[in-house]
């Protein structure tokens, strides 16, 4: 972890810039300066809405095998200054992804 | 290079020596002084401020008045003070195209004064020259028709478009236009996102400088469809001295840290009560108590409005104290809270600009 997604560090990440990256992926240039690109179906299966993930307890619903391989964003739109809603392909766009989730979510800063 | 372009360099010079005590630079890197001329020892500046709200325009002009008549050559000087107001955005989005900045007006705890607030800040802020919108958010208890003494219904424009009221250069828009008294707003979360959704890309605001917002009580729909809806500039926190009071306005300032939307400052409103008979200054509710709040939470303290008869015989009349009768103490707190607010927009908005907003292109 780095310090933008460090606990206890206040200040809102923020993205520069969101855009669109080869076919359907998406990229996120944060104010930081880092990069992160997000493979479309990783994105997808990680939905945060009330749907997908158990609200009380984080417990996953949606299931990988439910979601396809070709899933790809559709739009997306900013919530308020806050978050990202995307409009995927499968015909959802419940989810609000904050930034700070996103950030999170960065593939090259997950520990494997 | 001739002598009268020699002295322009020198006038911009001087001025670089007056600081903008908000944004804490020099008005000649901020971009501020424009029109510089000179003819016949007649120097002439125009001084483009953030806000036409500024605090301490007079003081400003001055300052830039005697630092040019310092120089050589000059025997008089002419200093005009223009504001234009920043957006808060570059991208406020398809639903609010003309309005520079959205500022909720919110409390956690009810009663503390929120509308009484929102009323006269808009007020002020047009008076000060500022074009001004007050939607009232209050669907459970709309009181803006009230204190801005207005009986007449908004009537619906070209496009399906409401045109909002104006009142005292404010334009309004109010759940109170649409229910009889009598009437209650009973209603679940979709449709007071709906209403929300009306009230801001359903009604006709034009071009806008500051778009004033009363919200209702709480951290409930009505508040998160907002910060969903539109970027907000910074929410203006409004409380009564009280702990019980400012206990719940941290939840506020919570909610909003939440959802990425600034705090612009803190309003102690009921601060004390002066005795209209004998002048002694009475404590009710403690005084204080949300400038400490503010003071532990890093966020800026915007003024503390007097506990008064006069603010609420006037409410009551529909004439918001800062017009009815603006030399009063009441007025002039109240006007005090207008320029904090609108100096710490520009704050933010200047930061914006040099930050930049989110690009989406998708």
């Amino acid at each position: 972890m780095d310090e933008q997604t460090r606990s206890g560090d206040d200040s809102p990440v923020i993205p520069r810039e969101i855009t669109r990256a080869g076919d359907h992926d998406i990229r996120i240039l944060w104010k930081s300066g880092h990069e992160s690109l997000y493979p479309a179906r990783y994105l997808r299966l990680k939905c945060p809405c009330a749907v997908c993930v158990d609200e009380w307890t984080g417990r996953e619903i949606l299931r990988p095998q439910a979601v396809t391989e070709d899933v790809a964003p559709s739009s997306l739109e900013l919530v308020g200054r806050y978050g990202l809603r995307v409009r995927w392909t499968d015909g959802h766009s419940d989810g609000i992804y904050t930034f700070k989730l996103l950030r999170e979510l960065c593939p090259c800063c997950q520990e494997s | 290079m001739s002598e009268t372009d020699k002295l322009k360099i020198d006038i911009v010079d001087a001025l670089k020596s007056i600081q903008d005590p908000d944004l804490g630079r020099d008005i000649v890197s901020l971009g501020f002084v424009k029109d510089v001329k000179f003819c016949g020892g007649v120097a002439a500046v125009t001084i483009e401020l953030t806000t036409p709200a500024c605090p301490v325009k007079d003081q400003m002009r001055e300052e830039a008045r005697q630092a040019i008549l310092a120089l050589d050559g000059v025997d008089e000087a002419n200093v005009e003070m223009t504001a234009r107001v920043r957006s808060s955005s570059s991208d406020n989005q398809s639903l609010l195209p003309g309005v520079k900045n959205v500022i909720p007006v919110a409390s956690g705890k009810g009663g503390v004064g929120k509308s009484t607030v929102s009323a006269n800040l808009a007020v002020a802020l047009a008076q000060s020259g500022a074009q001004v919108g007050l939607m009232d958010a209050d669907v459970y208890g709309p009181s803006i028709p009230t204190l801005m003494g207005l009986s007449e219904k908004p009537v619906s424009g070209p496009n399906q478009q409401m045109i909002p009221v104006t009142q005292y250069d404010v334009k309004i828009i109010s759940m109170g236009f649409f229910l009889p008294e009598e009437k209650a707003v009973i209603w679940r979360g979709p449709m007071l996102d709906k209403m929300i959704t009306q009230f801001l890309g359903g009604v006709q605001w034009g071009e806008l400088d500051y778009l004033i917002i009363d919200l209702p009580p709480g951290t409930g729909d009505i508040q998160l469809s907002l910060c969903q809806k539109v970027p907000l500039t910074g929410a203006v926190i409004v409380s009564t001295p009280q702990d019980v009071a400012l206990n719940v306005a941290q939840k506020a300032i919570a909610m909003f840290n939440q959802l990425n939307t600034p705090v612009l400052g803190i309003v102690e409103n009921m601060s004390h009560y002066r005795c209209s008979h004998c002048g002694q200054r009475d404590e009710i509710f403690g005084t204080g108590g949300a400038r400490k709040v503010s003071e532990s939470r890093g966020l800026p303290f915007l003024g503390e409005i007097p506990l008064s008869t006069n603010i609420r015989v006037h409410s009551d009349q529909g004439k918001p104290v800062v017009l009815a009768d603006p030399e009063s103490e009441q007025a002039k707190a109240f006007l005090q809270v207008a320029e904090n607010t609108a100096a710490q927009i520009s704050i933010r908005a200047m930061a914006g600009e040099l930050e930049q907003d989110i690009k989406v292109s998708f």
